[in-house]
């Protein structure tokens, strides 16, 4: 410093609040900085989402923000340019193209950078903004959307004495995992007028979730439908009062049908439907395991009629508000988008196409043939953070500033329920600001980027705003009243302290939820053997590595996977029974092949998976990106057949047909867990058993 | 100190045994009012690692790469260990009901076998009842690393800062500076974040009042999702670890608990190893699992 500021003492650390930028769910954090560096993300105490605490991806914030291998300054073709070079490029592409020509792809958006997009579309004259995410829980959305009235309700973990999941990994990547982590907390200590909840996990291949369940079901994969109806059919067995037109469906689904054909006993089916009959309220999930599939809104819809039967909704699903300004809502993102966007650019039609925060060359499926379509565009922009495939494809590459470096206000997707009065319309705007000084002076944040090109074509409109900043705290302070400050209070200390709080609590629109849920037009279909490729794929997502656009932070790629614990590889989960008929062992190089593609991997021998299932993670396999991401691991996404749920065109994940075979290679798995496996050094059993009416953990300190 | 001063006075800077320690049941004569403790519930953690991942933030742990990390170099202080049931039979793997996770650190034993071991006196008790490692007087020889009966102390191979993988620039400026970087040939472990314990001892010294639990928090307690960790002074009986130690009846200085003779006994608390009488200062609270579905 020249002159050191006043809040600065050396050696001791100053936090500021922020907002964390690893996932969608948006979580509060807090910057500890220290001489002007920051050193670490913490949780910001206050906030309703994760109530200080963090999670491995969010903590790996940091890595992002110091990562060696960030884009330093703008580059054409390869080729470093100057700033107003690269702008005035632009300009020139764009100088003659209609608005219909151009295409903007982004992930998941909101607030402010995305109210500025949005006019920069509206000056171009161009509706095709894509909103694409690799993992997307978008059939969910529209599942719920049907059976509930809303696409993104409140769950209430926290208020359930039964939850049964259909793999929903909502303590590892499932839409806001570290405020779900919370509400396990109390579910599970039993402090609460509900006692100590049970956790049932349903999957053909577990997940974090799963490995905390008090009894996980290795389902047929794709028969989770058929499960949900068969325990209604139970249900309606032991006793409980089904609607007439739910019990007309599920009428055919006798017990031992179902057990047959989802692989479950019917000792099992009968215990849980005793269970969820006495104890009461419960919670019933459909997460992406039921979801991934050609029938995936129809599995997640007859999930749903059981919330509907056992009378959840409005006590454990509950209504969501939504924040008041359209603007600056949440877009959110799926596969169906890319799927559009892929027509169009293989029909020749978008000559100019931007790309910000996602990586679909690397994560669409490769029967999609994404890179090629991506080719034919003219002129391709990318803003991006790192070089990764998109970035390589792309004619123009523009280095953006870290989260940590940037103005943002994010507006979470999934709205928490803080405690108190006025928590059904609750909502809240949580402020991203930069907690250090730029590393690198050429590159810039989205917002001051998009700023730019809209002067390029408004320059009057926008003069008043000489950065984003001034655009962020211009648009926050002429909504002050609304956004819960007094007309009388100063512009200055309503601004600082709302930067100092970290976000804003806004009364939202308070939602409402139905239990509408209709068994009309429900068909699930029977599983077809496929005799070449007779396993299934699930392409698991991690709650480190998810769709992979962190895969360059190094302590991802060195935290173990939980289940496995395995580092730095990727690998394909195989049942021990399966691998014993396949005479495949721990260790050995196999083929793992679709109609698709092929890839060569690791096998792992697991229990906790289908034997009818493999398992790969996805997020490895980068050809690009950075030195810790590049040459790691297999990509499982290049050989995902191109299959959609019929009804809301998202990829169908889980629907690949595999084989496997042996290449003769063998490795030692690089992993955490020694020879032993699994096993304790002589105790068998992994927790003590006891009935839930014995076991009262509430007295406990 | 000289090492002639050092082992003139042995018995100042090793506790072979705590009940033999002077003042013993009641730690009279323990050297201060603080004995840092930890107690963890299986019950509550979900094996996210998010636990480990904040340790490597705060305490400045190297990334090893895929190949040291073969060699089992890794540098995790905390890790997460999984288990299955294994109740059908030896080697045949159950996940009906899940999965077990452990944290496993540092236990901060009493009568550390770590400390017994050490050629030079790197590895001692603090008075503070942690188990401490002087890296500048540590010679390497890795005795505490094979005394260890948890396996949690971690040894420099390498140089990391030279390491292409750990710090390549920028990333070096993550680096917490409250603490070491350590060099090749040390040994190193959990030291239950010994920066900031320091600072909340100093910080209530300045403003004369004993420490409180809202103090401090280690970095894996503050991280933890769902809160399954609980970190304190076990000699304040106001602090949260000392009212669940007491609660499950579990004691520092016993190697066999009274409620384990007991029969029917549903407590959950419980120290590993405890047999081999190290008196770790970290309790574990035992998984429940429903029996009903």
């Amino acid at each position: 410093y020249v002159t050191l500021p006043s809040y600065v003492i050396p050696s001791i650390s100053n936090y500021f609040n922020s907002t964390c930028a690893q996932c969608e769910a948006g979580c509060n954090i807090m910057g500890r900085v220290r001489e002007g560096r920051v050193l670490k993300a913490e949780g910001n105490p206050n906030s309703p989402i994760n109530r200080g605490r963090m999670c491995g991806l969010g903590l790996s914030g940091v890595q992002a923000h110091y990562n060696p291998d960030r884009v330093r300054q703008p580059l054409l073709k390869g080729e470093a340019i100057a700033w107003d070079k690269a702008l005035g490029v632009i300009a020139d592409k764009l100088n003659g193209v209609k608005g219909a020509e151009v295409a903007f792809l982004t992930g998941n958006m909101s607030g402010h950078v995305q109210a500025l997009l949005g006019n920069y579309m509206d000056e171009l004259g161009s509706k095709n903004h894509f909103s694409y995410e690799a993992i997307s829980p978008a059939v969910l959305r529209a599942a719920n959307k049907k059976a509930y009235g809303v696409s993104m309700p409140r769950y209430r973990i926290d208020k359930a004495r039964v939850v049964v999941s259909f793999g929903a990994d909502f303590l590892g990547a499932w839409v806001s995992p570290v405020h779900f982590s919370q509400q396990y907390a109390q579910f599970r200590k039993g402090n609460r007028p509900e006692g100590r909840g049970v956790l049932v996990q349903i999957e053909p291949k577990m997940t974090l979730t799963g490995a905390n369940a008090d009894r996980w079901i290795a389902v047929r994969p794709g028969s989770e439908g058929v499960l949900a109806l068969g325990i209604i059919n139970a249900l309606g067995k032991a006793g409980l009062a089904i609607p007439a037109d739910i019990a007309a469906a599920s009428k055919a689904y006798t017990t031992e049908r179902v057990s047959s054909e989802t692989d479950v006993s019917a000792e099992q089916i009968e215990k849980l439907a005793a269970l969820l009959k006495e104890r009461t309220p419960s919670l019933v999930l459909a997460g992406s395991a039921a979801e991934g599939y050609a029938h995936g809104s129809q599995n997640a819809a007859a999930i749903a009629l059981l919330n509907r039967v056992l009378g959840n909704v409005g006590k454990t699903v509950e209504a969501s508000a939504s924040v008041p300004f359209p603007q600056i809502a949440p877009t959110v993102g799926n596969r169906a988008s890319l799927v559009s966007l892929n027509d169009g650019l293989a029909a020749g039609k978008y000559k100019v196409v931007f790309s910000y925060g996602v990586n679909p060359v690397f994560s669409a499926p490769a029967a999609l043939k994404f890179k090629d379509n991506y080719a034919k565009a003219d002129f391709k922009v990318a803003f991006a953070q790192y070089l990764d495939e998109t970035a390589q494809a792309a004619d123009l590459v523009l280095p953006l500033d870290s989260a940590m470096e940037d103005w943002a206000t994010v507006v979470p997707e999934y709205m928490v329920t803080p405690e108190g009065a006025g928590s059904a319309a609750y909502a809240q705007m949580s402020f991203r600001q930069p907690l250090m000084d730029k590393l690198y002076p050429d590159t810039r944040g989205i917002g001051d980027i998009l700023l730019a090109l809209l002067k390029q074509r408004k320059a009057d409109k926008y003069k008043e705003f000489d950065d984003f900043y001034a655009y962020l705290r211009s648009a926050v302070l002429k909504n002050k009243v609304a956004l819960g400050g007094k007309a009388t209070d100063d512009d200055d200390a309503f601004w600082d302290e709302t930067l100092s709080k970290g976000f804003l609590p806004m009364k939202g629109i308070a939602g409402t939820v139905s239990a509408k849920a209709s068994a009309s037009d429900l068909k699930l279909p029977s599983a077809a053997a496929d005799r070449d490729y007779p396993l299934r794929l699930i392409p698991s997502i991690s709650a480190s590595m998810r769709d992979g656009r962190n895969a360059n932070e190094p302590w991802l790629q060195e935290s173990p996977d939980p289940l496995t614990t395995i580092v730095w590889d990727s690998w394909v989960e195989i049942n021990p029974k399966t691998a014993a008929k396949l005479g495949i062992v721990e260790g050995d190089i196999v083929e793992v092949t679709s109609r698709s593609g092929t890839i060569r991997t690791q096998a792992y021998l697991f229990p906790g998976i289908h034997p009818d299932a493999v398992s790969v993670p996805v997020g490895y396999g980068h050809e690009a990106m950075g030195r810790y991401a590049k040459g790691v691991g297999a990509n499982v996404f290049a050989m995902l057949d191109a299959v959609f749920d019929k009804e809301t065109g998202e990829l169908a994940l889980n629907e690949t047909g595999v084989k496997i075979s042996k290449t003769g290679q063998r490795v030692l798995i690089v992993k955490e867990e020694g020879p032993v496996g699994g096993s304790q050094a002589g105790k068998k059993k992994i927790a003590v058993q006891v009935a839930a009416d014995k076991v009262d953990l509430s007295k406990e300190v | 100190m000289s090492v002639s001063n050092l082992l003139e006075n042995w018995s100042k800077f090793r506790h072979t045994h705590p009940v033999d320690d002077k003042g013993h049941p009641d730690w009279e004569a323990y050297p201060s009012d603080i004995k840092w403790a930890m107690s963890i519930d299986l019950d509550a953690c979900t094996g996210c690692n998010a636990c480990s991942v904040a340790c490597y933030a705060e305490n400045n742990l190297p990334v090893v790469g895929k190949e040291k990390y073969s060699h089992g170099q890794a540098m995790h202080w905390m890790r997460i260990e999984r288990y299955w049931d294994e109740t059908a039979g030896v080697g045949e793997f159950s996940a009906d009901q899940g999965a077990r996770f452990l944290p496993m650190m540092c236990q901060q034993c009493e009568a550390a076998p770590c400390e017994t071991v050490c050629p030079v006196g790197a590895t001692n008790h603090t008075e503070d009842g942690l188990n401490s490692q002087i890296y500048n007087r540590c010679i390497g020889s890795r005795y505490c690393s094979a005394n260890c009966p948890y396996k949690v102390r971690y040894f420099n191979w390498y140089n990391y800062p030279e390491q292409e993988n750990a710090w390549p620039s920028p990333l070096n400026q993550q680096l917490n500076p409250d603490l070491t970087v350590r060099t090749k040939g040390v040994m190193e472990k959990c030291t239950f974040c010994k920066q900031r314990t320091y600072t909340a001892r100093n910080n209530a010294k300045t403003e004369g009042r004993p420490v409180q639990d809202s103090d401090v928090q280690t970095a894996c307690q503050e991280a933890c999702p769902v809160g399954a960790i609980t970190f304190g002074n076990l000699f304040n009986p106001e602090s949260q670890v000392a009212k669940q130690w007491q609660s499950q009846q579990v004691e520092l200085t016993k190697e066999v608990q009274d409620k384990d003779e007991k029969e029917g006994n549903r407590l959950r608390g419980y120290r590993i190893l405890e047999e081999l009488r190290p008196y770790p200062s970290v309790m574990y609270l035992e998984r429940v699992r429903e029996s009903a579905v």
